[in-house]
Protein backbone atom coordinates (compact mmCIF):
# COMPACT_ATOMS: atom_id res chain seq x y z
CA UNK A 1 0.00 0.00 0.00
CA UNK A 2 1.49 3.50 -0.95
CA UNK A 3 1.23 6.05 1.57
CA UNK A 4 0.27 9.45 0.36
CA UNK A 5 0.58 12.99 1.71
CA UNK A 6 -2.71 12.66 3.70
CA UNK A 7 -1.62 9.54 5.32
CA UNK A 8 1.53 11.10 7.08
CA UNK A 9 -0.87 14.29 8.04
CA UNK A 10 -3.12 11.66 9.39
CA UNK A 11 -0.07 9.53 11.29
CA UNK A 12 1.13 13.22 12.16
CA UNK A 13 -2.05 14.16 13.71
CA UNK A 14 -2.57 10.87 15.40
CA UNK A 15 1.13 10.62 16.89
CA UNK A 16 0.64 14.70 17.90
CA UNK A 17 -3.02 14.20 19.23
CA UNK A 18 -2.56 11.40 21.39
CA UNK A 19 0.51 12.81 23.36
CA UNK A 20 -1.66 16.26 23.69
CA UNK A 21 -3.74 13.78 25.06
CA UNK A 22 -1.82 11.90 27.49
CA UNK A 23 -0.93 15.37 28.57
CA UNK A 24 -4.75 16.21 29.22
CA UNK A 25 -5.19 12.96 31.19
CA UNK A 26 -2.26 13.73 33.07
CA UNK A 27 -2.88 18.06 33.89
CA UNK A 28 -6.79 16.72 34.64
CA UNK A 29 -5.71 14.08 36.96
CA UNK A 30 -7.61 11.69 35.26
CA UNK A 31 -5.12 9.33 34.41
CA UNK A 32 -5.32 7.32 37.88
CA UNK A 33 -9.07 7.12 36.99
CA UNK A 34 -8.92 6.25 33.40
CA UNK A 35 -6.32 3.63 33.84
CA UNK A 36 -6.43 1.69 30.91
CA UNK A 37 -7.45 4.61 28.69
CA UNK A 38 -4.37 6.20 29.37
CA UNK A 39 -2.50 2.73 28.70
CA UNK A 40 -4.28 2.44 25.16
CA UNK A 41 -3.48 6.40 24.55
CA UNK A 42 0.35 5.28 25.55
CA UNK A 43 0.78 2.21 23.33
CA UNK A 44 -0.84 4.04 20.56
CA UNK A 45 1.87 6.50 21.00
CA UNK A 46 4.64 3.83 20.81
CA UNK A 47 2.68 2.12 18.47
CA UNK A 48 3.07 4.99 15.93
CA UNK A 49 6.67 5.46 16.66
CA UNK A 50 7.71 1.53 16.31
CA UNK A 51 5.71 1.43 13.06
CA UNK A 52 7.16 4.31 11.99
CA UNK A 53 11.14 2.57 12.32
CA UNK A 54 9.92 -0.42 11.00
CA UNK A 55 8.51 1.17 7.95
CA UNK A 56 12.07 3.38 7.84
CA UNK A 57 14.36 0.66 8.57
CA UNK A 58 12.53 -2.62 7.16
CA UNK A 59 9.99 -1.71 4.92
CA UNK A 60 8.85 -4.76 3.60
CA UNK A 61 7.65 -5.77 7.59
CA UNK A 62 6.20 -3.31 8.06
CA UNK A 63 2.47 -5.03 7.22
CA UNK A 64 3.33 -7.90 9.51
CA UNK A 65 4.16 -5.22 12.39
CA UNK A 66 0.95 -3.52 12.01
CA UNK A 67 -1.19 -6.50 12.52
CA UNK A 68 1.50 -8.13 15.21
CA UNK A 69 0.66 -4.60 16.94
CA UNK A 70 -3.12 -5.03 16.55
CA UNK A 71 -3.28 -8.06 18.84
CA UNK A 72 -2.51 -6.05 22.18
CA UNK A 73 -3.94 -2.75 20.48
CA UNK A 74 -7.43 -4.92 19.99
CA UNK A 75 -7.02 -6.32 23.77
CA UNK A 76 -6.61 -3.00 25.20
CA UNK A 77 -9.61 -1.82 23.81
CA UNK A 78 -11.33 -4.51 25.72
CA UNK A 79 -10.19 -3.53 28.63
CA UNK A 80 -10.71 0.44 27.95
CA UNK A 81 -14.11 -0.69 27.75
CA UNK A 82 -14.75 -2.85 30.83
CA UNK A 83 -12.71 0.15 32.40
CA UNK A 84 -15.90 2.58 31.42
CA UNK A 85 -18.08 -0.56 32.63
CA UNK A 86 -16.81 -0.23 36.20
CA UNK A 87 -16.84 3.33 36.45
CA UNK A 88 -20.50 3.05 35.35
CA UNK A 89 -21.89 0.23 36.68
CA UNK A 90 -20.06 0.03 40.21
CA UNK A 91 -20.74 3.50 41.52
CA UNK A 92 -20.42 2.11 44.82
CA UNK A 93 -17.63 0.01 44.30
CA UNK A 94 -19.05 -3.08 43.84
CA UNK A 95 -21.00 -4.85 41.19
CA UNK A 96 -24.72 -4.32 41.45
CA UNK A 97 -25.59 -8.70 41.25
CA UNK A 98 -28.61 -7.76 38.74
CA UNK A 99 -26.20 -5.42 36.77
CA UNK A 100 -23.16 -8.09 36.57
CA UNK A 101 -25.78 -10.61 35.35
CA UNK A 102 -27.25 -8.14 32.87
CA UNK A 103 -23.84 -7.50 31.66
CA UNK A 104 -22.68 -11.22 31.55
CA UNK A 105 -25.61 -11.23 29.39
CA UNK A 106 -24.88 -8.66 27.18
CA UNK A 107 -21.48 -9.53 26.49
CA UNK A 108 -22.64 -13.56 25.92
CA UNK A 109 -24.87 -12.16 23.35
CA UNK A 110 -22.76 -9.85 21.94
CA UNK A 111 -20.14 -12.24 21.02
CA UNK A 112 -22.99 -14.37 19.54
CA UNK A 113 -23.95 -12.30 17.15
CA UNK A 114 -20.77 -11.14 15.44
CA UNK A 115 -20.15 -14.66 14.45
CA UNK A 116 -22.53 -15.64 11.59
CA UNK A 117 -21.72 -12.39 9.72
CA UNK A 118 -18.01 -12.46 10.72
CA UNK A 119 -18.26 -16.44 8.82
CA UNK A 120 -20.11 -14.81 5.92
CA UNK A 121 -17.38 -11.72 5.56
CA UNK A 122 -14.94 -13.22 2.68
CA UNK A 123 -11.30 -11.38 2.92
CA UNK A 124 -9.55 -12.29 -0.39
CA UNK A 125 -6.36 -12.29 1.47
CA UNK A 126 -3.57 -14.51 0.24
CA UNK A 127 -2.46 -16.51 3.73
CA UNK A 128 -4.35 -18.10 6.11
CA UNK A 129 -2.82 -15.77 8.78
CA UNK A 130 -4.31 -12.76 7.00
CA UNK A 131 -7.78 -14.53 7.34
CA UNK A 132 -7.52 -14.84 10.45
CA UNK A 133 -6.50 -11.42 11.54
CA UNK A 134 -8.86 -9.61 8.96
CA UNK A 135 -11.64 -11.36 10.05
CA UNK A 136 -10.43 -11.06 14.10
CA UNK A 137 -10.74 -7.31 13.42
CA UNK A 138 -14.27 -7.31 11.98
CA UNK A 139 -14.92 -9.61 14.85
CA UNK A 140 -13.70 -7.06 17.42
CA UNK A 141 -15.27 -4.31 15.22
CA UNK A 142 -18.94 -5.75 15.75
CA UNK A 143 -18.12 -6.47 19.03
CA UNK A 144 -17.33 -3.82 20.54
CA UNK A 145 -19.73 -1.45 19.02
CA UNK A 146 -22.55 -3.84 20.18
CA UNK A 147 -20.71 -3.75 23.72
CA UNK A 148 -20.90 0.18 24.17
CA UNK A 149 -24.82 -0.13 22.84
CA UNK A 150 -25.47 -2.84 24.52
CA UNK A 151 -24.06 -0.94 28.13
CA UNK A 152 -25.70 2.32 27.28
CA UNK A 153 -29.16 0.43 27.32
CA UNK A 154 -28.29 -1.64 30.25
CA UNK A 155 -27.17 1.98 32.18
CA UNK A 156 -30.45 3.62 31.39
CA UNK A 157 -33.00 0.66 32.15
CA UNK A 158 -30.88 0.35 35.46
CA UNK A 159 -31.13 4.33 35.88
CA UNK A 160 -27.21 4.27 36.52
CA UNK A 161 -25.88 7.60 34.81
CA UNK A 162 -22.98 8.61 33.03
CA UNK A 163 -20.15 10.71 34.62
CA UNK A 164 -18.90 13.36 32.56
CA UNK A 165 -15.55 12.18 31.28
CA UNK A 166 -16.90 8.54 31.29
CA UNK A 167 -19.75 9.58 28.80
CA UNK A 168 -17.19 11.42 26.72
CA UNK A 169 -14.58 8.38 26.76
CA UNK A 170 -17.08 6.01 25.59
CA UNK A 171 -19.10 8.27 23.40
CA UNK A 172 -15.59 8.12 21.09
CA UNK A 173 -14.99 4.92 21.63
CA UNK A 174 -18.47 3.68 20.47
CA UNK A 175 -18.85 6.74 17.61
CA UNK A 176 -15.32 4.78 16.38
CA UNK A 177 -16.19 1.44 16.84
CA UNK A 178 -19.00 1.54 14.67
CA UNK A 179 -17.33 3.47 11.97
CA UNK A 180 -14.67 0.61 11.96
CA UNK A 181 -17.47 -2.01 11.55
CA UNK A 182 -19.00 0.23 8.76
CA UNK A 183 -15.72 0.13 6.60
CA UNK A 184 -14.39 -2.98 7.51
CA UNK A 185 -18.11 -4.14 6.18
CA UNK A 186 -17.79 -2.18 3.10
CA UNK A 187 -14.20 -3.34 2.63
CA UNK A 188 -15.32 -6.95 3.10
CA UNK A 189 -17.89 -6.91 0.99
CA UNK A 190 -15.71 -5.73 -1.78
CA UNK A 191 -12.70 -8.52 -1.20
CA UNK A 192 -10.50 -6.29 0.50
CA UNK A 193 -9.54 -4.90 -3.06
CA UNK A 194 -6.67 -2.66 -1.84
CA UNK A 195 -7.82 0.50 -3.66
CA UNK A 196 -10.91 0.00 -1.67
CA UNK A 197 -9.07 -0.74 1.67
CA UNK A 198 -6.80 1.88 1.31
CA UNK A 199 -9.53 4.45 0.95
CA UNK A 200 -11.19 3.03 3.79
CA UNK A 201 -8.42 3.03 5.95
CA UNK A 202 -7.88 6.67 5.59
CA UNK A 203 -11.71 7.25 6.19
CA UNK A 204 -11.17 5.29 9.45
CA UNK A 205 -8.23 6.88 10.78
CA UNK A 206 -9.79 10.50 9.63
CA UNK A 207 -12.71 9.65 12.14
CA UNK A 208 -10.13 8.66 14.94
CA UNK A 209 -8.38 11.89 14.86
CA UNK A 210 -12.00 13.41 15.29
CA UNK A 211 -12.49 11.44 17.86
CA UNK A 212 -8.97 12.18 19.39
CA UNK A 213 -9.61 15.75 19.00
CA UNK A 214 -13.23 15.12 20.94
CA UNK A 215 -11.63 14.07 23.57
CA UNK A 216 -8.68 16.21 23.97
CA UNK A 217 -11.71 19.50 24.45
CA UNK A 218 -13.80 17.38 26.57
CA UNK A 219 -11.14 15.66 28.89
CA UNK A 220 -9.64 19.16 29.40
CA UNK A 221 -13.18 20.98 30.72
CA UNK A 222 -14.04 19.94 34.36
CA UNK A 223 -17.09 17.92 35.23
CA UNK A 224 -19.92 20.05 36.14
CA UNK A 225 -20.08 20.73 40.03
CA UNK A 226 -22.12 18.63 41.99
CA UNK A 227 -25.03 20.39 43.48
CA UNK A 228 -24.60 21.18 47.29
CA UNK A 229 -26.72 18.76 49.31
CA UNK A 230 -27.44 20.26 53.02
CA UNK A 231 -26.07 18.71 55.64
CA UNK A 232 -29.17 17.61 57.43
CA UNK A 233 -30.48 16.14 54.04
CA UNK A 234 -27.33 14.06 53.78
CA UNK A 235 -27.26 12.78 57.75
CA UNK A 236 -31.25 11.72 56.87
CA UNK A 237 -30.29 10.32 53.79
CA UNK A 238 -28.21 8.02 55.27
CA UNK A 239 -30.64 7.18 57.82
CA UNK A 240 -33.35 6.27 54.80
CA UNK A 241 -30.78 4.30 53.44
CA UNK A 242 -30.34 1.95 56.56
CA UNK A 243 -33.58 1.57 57.21
CA UNK A 244 -34.58 0.76 53.91
CA UNK A 245 -31.93 -2.23 53.91
CA UNK A 246 -33.11 -3.27 57.54
CA UNK A 247 -36.76 -3.78 56.01
CA UNK A 248 -35.53 -5.29 53.02
CA UNK A 249 -33.72 -7.53 54.80
CA UNK A 250 -36.59 -8.69 56.51
CA UNK A 251 -38.75 -8.55 53.43
CA UNK A 252 -36.93 -10.79 51.69
CA UNK A 253 -36.80 -13.38 54.59
CA UNK A 254 -40.69 -13.92 54.47
CA UNK A 255 -42.65 -16.02 52.82
CA UNK A 256 -46.24 -16.11 52.55
CA UNK A 257 -47.30 -19.22 53.84
CA UNK B 1 -24.61 -13.93 -3.05
CA UNK B 2 -22.76 -13.94 -0.39
CA UNK B 3 -21.51 -11.10 -0.70
CA UNK B 4 -25.16 -10.41 -1.08
CA UNK B 5 -26.38 -11.86 2.42
CA UNK B 6 -22.70 -10.27 4.03
CA UNK B 7 -24.14 -6.29 2.70
CA UNK B 8 -27.84 -7.22 3.59
CA UNK B 9 -26.81 -8.48 7.33
CA UNK B 10 -24.67 -6.46 7.84
CA UNK B 11 -26.64 -3.95 7.28
CA UNK B 12 -29.58 -4.93 8.88
CA UNK B 13 -26.62 -5.26 12.53
CA UNK B 14 -26.01 -1.60 11.46
CA UNK B 15 -29.39 -0.44 11.34
CA UNK B 16 -30.41 -2.17 14.48
CA UNK B 17 -27.40 -1.02 16.54
CA UNK B 18 -27.98 2.93 15.50
CA UNK B 19 -32.05 2.05 16.27
CA UNK B 20 -30.97 0.74 19.80
CA UNK B 21 -28.84 3.36 20.39
CA UNK B 22 -30.84 6.31 19.87
CA UNK B 23 -33.66 5.03 21.63
CA UNK B 24 -31.96 4.76 24.48
CA UNK B 25 -30.07 8.12 24.11
CA UNK B 26 -33.30 10.19 23.62
CA UNK B 27 -34.36 8.16 26.82
CA UNK B 28 -31.02 9.15 28.97
CA UNK B 29 -31.35 12.68 27.24
CA UNK B 30 -34.75 12.96 28.68
CA UNK B 31 -33.98 11.73 32.40
CA UNK B 32 -30.67 14.15 32.57
CA UNK B 33 -32.70 16.97 31.86
CA UNK B 34 -35.63 16.15 34.44
CA UNK B 35 -35.28 18.13 37.62
CA UNK B 36 -35.99 16.63 41.27
CA UNK B 37 -39.70 18.85 41.37
CA UNK B 38 -40.21 17.28 37.36
CA UNK B 39 -39.55 13.82 38.56
CA UNK B 40 -41.90 13.57 41.51
CA UNK B 41 -44.68 14.93 39.21
CA UNK B 42 -44.57 12.17 37.12
CA UNK B 43 -45.67 10.00 39.77
CA UNK B 44 -48.57 8.22 39.67
CA UNK B 45 -51.72 8.51 42.46
CA UNK B 46 -51.76 5.46 43.90
CA UNK B 47 -54.14 4.62 47.32
CA UNK B 48 -51.94 4.56 49.79
CA UNK B 49 -54.42 3.14 52.52
CA UNK B 50 -55.04 -0.02 50.38
CA UNK B 51 -51.42 -0.15 49.75
CA UNK B 52 -50.60 -0.41 53.75
CA UNK B 53 -53.39 -2.72 54.13
CA UNK B 54 -51.71 -4.99 51.85
CA UNK B 55 -48.56 -4.56 53.10
CA UNK B 56 -50.19 -4.77 57.04
CA UNK B 57 -51.59 -7.95 56.11
CA UNK B 58 -48.25 -9.28 55.85
CA UNK B 59 -45.58 -7.49 58.27
CA UNK B 60 -46.19 -5.03 61.19
CA UNK B 61 -44.63 -1.59 61.59
CA UNK B 62 -41.57 -2.87 62.36
CA UNK B 63 -41.33 -4.63 58.70
CA UNK B 64 -40.71 -7.64 60.61
CA UNK B 65 -43.45 -10.49 59.91
CA UNK B 66 -46.56 -10.66 62.09
CA UNK B 67 -46.33 -13.82 64.46
CA UNK B 68 -50.48 -13.64 64.37
CA UNK B 69 -52.86 -15.64 63.38
CA UNK B 70 -54.37 -13.30 61.27
CA UNK B 71 -51.43 -12.56 59.78
CA UNK B 72 -51.50 -13.44 55.44
CA UNK B 73 -55.20 -13.06 55.88
CA UNK B 74 -55.82 -11.78 52.49
CA UNK B 75 -56.06 -13.94 49.33
CA UNK B 76 -55.39 -13.22 46.37
CA UNK B 77 -58.38 -12.05 44.79
CA UNK B 78 -58.59 -9.30 47.33
CA UNK B 79 -54.80 -7.97 46.63
CA UNK B 80 -55.75 -8.07 43.92
CA UNK B 81 -59.09 -5.96 43.69
CA UNK B 82 -57.12 -3.64 47.02
CA UNK B 83 -53.93 -3.18 44.25
CA UNK B 84 -56.86 -2.11 41.40
CA UNK B 85 -55.99 -5.20 38.93
CA UNK B 86 -53.48 -4.94 36.21
CA UNK B 87 -53.75 -1.30 36.31
CA UNK B 88 -52.70 -0.56 40.02
CA UNK B 89 -49.81 -2.94 39.01
CA UNK B 90 -48.68 -1.26 36.21
CA UNK B 91 -48.90 2.27 38.23
CA UNK B 92 -46.90 0.40 40.72
CA UNK B 93 -44.22 -0.18 38.11
CA UNK B 94 -44.48 3.21 36.95
CA UNK B 95 -43.96 4.64 40.33
CA UNK B 96 -40.42 2.40 40.56
CA UNK B 97 -39.29 3.85 37.38
CA UNK B 98 -39.33 7.10 38.73
CA UNK B 99 -38.31 5.93 41.98
CA UNK B 100 -35.25 4.83 39.56
CA UNK B 101 -34.74 8.03 38.23
CA UNK B 102 -34.58 9.67 41.14
CA UNK B 103 -31.90 7.48 42.49
CA UNK B 104 -30.30 8.80 38.89
CA UNK B 105 -30.71 11.92 39.84
CA UNK B 106 -29.15 11.48 43.21
CA UNK B 107 -26.29 9.53 41.77
CA UNK B 108 -25.73 12.66 38.98
CA UNK B 109 -25.92 15.74 41.27
CA UNK B 110 -25.22 14.19 44.67
CA UNK B 111 -22.19 12.07 44.87
CA UNK B 112 -22.05 12.11 48.67
CA UNK B 113 -25.34 10.46 48.67
CA UNK B 114 -24.12 7.81 46.41
CA UNK B 115 -24.65 4.91 48.83
CA UNK B 116 -28.02 5.75 49.47
CA UNK B 117 -28.89 6.81 45.96
CA UNK B 118 -27.66 3.21 44.79
CA UNK B 119 -29.79 1.70 47.59
CA UNK B 120 -32.87 3.30 46.11
CA UNK B 121 -32.24 2.31 42.75
CA UNK B 122 -31.46 -1.65 44.30
CA UNK B 123 -34.80 -1.32 45.78
CA UNK B 124 -36.98 0.29 43.36
CA UNK B 125 -35.78 -2.54 40.77
CA UNK B 126 -36.39 -4.92 43.35
CA UNK B 127 -40.12 -4.08 43.03
CA UNK B 128 -39.79 -3.81 39.58
CA UNK B 129 -38.65 -7.48 39.47
CA UNK B 130 -41.74 -8.43 41.03
CA UNK B 131 -44.05 -6.61 38.90
CA UNK B 132 -42.41 -7.84 36.27
CA UNK B 133 -43.09 -11.34 36.78
CA UNK B 134 -46.91 -10.84 37.84
CA UNK B 135 -47.43 -9.37 34.70
CA UNK B 136 -45.31 -11.67 32.81
CA UNK B 137 -47.85 -14.56 34.54
CA UNK B 138 -50.90 -12.41 33.73
CA UNK B 139 -50.23 -12.69 29.98
CA UNK B 140 -49.53 -16.47 30.40
CA UNK B 141 -52.50 -16.94 32.31
CA UNK B 142 -50.46 -17.85 35.26
CA UNK B 143 -51.70 -14.81 37.51
CA UNK B 144 -53.24 -16.95 39.96
CA UNK B 145 -50.42 -19.34 41.27
CA UNK B 146 -48.05 -16.22 40.79
CA UNK B 147 -49.56 -13.78 42.59
CA UNK B 148 -49.24 -15.04 46.27
CA UNK B 149 -45.42 -14.84 45.40
CA UNK B 150 -44.93 -11.66 43.94
CA UNK B 151 -47.26 -9.31 44.66
CA UNK B 152 -47.87 -9.23 48.20
CA UNK B 153 -43.41 -9.08 48.65
CA UNK B 154 -43.54 -6.23 45.99
CA UNK B 155 -46.54 -4.35 48.13
CA UNK B 156 -44.99 -4.85 51.36
CA UNK B 157 -41.33 -3.39 49.79
CA UNK B 158 -42.78 -0.54 47.77
CA UNK B 159 -44.62 0.32 51.23
CA UNK B 160 -41.76 0.52 53.34
CA UNK B 161 -39.64 2.10 50.84
CA UNK B 162 -41.90 4.93 49.77
CA UNK B 163 -42.44 5.71 53.78
CA UNK B 164 -38.91 6.16 54.15
CA UNK B 165 -39.13 8.62 51.37
CA UNK B 166 -41.81 10.70 53.00
CA UNK B 167 -40.61 10.74 56.09
CA UNK B 168 -37.43 12.19 54.58
CA UNK B 169 -39.31 14.81 53.21
CA UNK B 170 -40.73 15.32 56.08
CA UNK B 171 -38.07 15.98 58.43
CA UNK B 172 -36.07 17.83 55.67
CA UNK B 173 -39.14 20.29 56.13
CA UNK B 174 -39.15 20.08 51.61
CA UNK B 175 -41.93 21.79 49.98
CA UNK B 176 -44.42 20.00 48.06
CA UNK B 177 -44.67 17.12 50.69
CA UNK B 178 -48.58 16.85 50.41
CA UNK B 179 -48.17 16.50 46.43
CA UNK B 180 -45.99 13.70 47.37
CA UNK B 181 -48.07 12.12 49.89
CA UNK B 182 -50.67 11.86 47.26
CA UNK B 183 -48.89 10.65 44.71
CA UNK B 184 -46.88 7.89 46.88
Amino acid sequence: MQITVFDRFLWVTGFFGHILLLLVLFRRGLARSFTMFTTLIAFSVARTIILYSVYRSLPADYVNAFWYLAVPYDALWFLVLFEVAMHVFRPTGVWPRDVWKSFIGIACVSAIVPLPLTWLAVPSTATLARVVVVRGTFFCAVLMSELFVGMFALSATEGLPWKTHVARIAQGLGAYSVVCVVTQAISDYFGNEPHVYAVLGRLGNAVYVVCEGYWIVMLWQEAPAPRELPESMLTQIYALQRQVEDDLISIRDWRRS
Amino acid sequence: MRSICFAGLAALFLATLIGVALHYYLRVRRSAGATWEGLLKQLIWIDRDKIEAIAMDAVAESGEPRPDDDAFSLDSSAIWTLLGGLEGLEALEKNCRVLVELAAYLQRWHPEALVVAEQLRLNAREIEWHVGRLKGAAQTGNLQSSFGDYAQRAVVTYYFMTRHVLELYDRAGFAGLAELQGAL
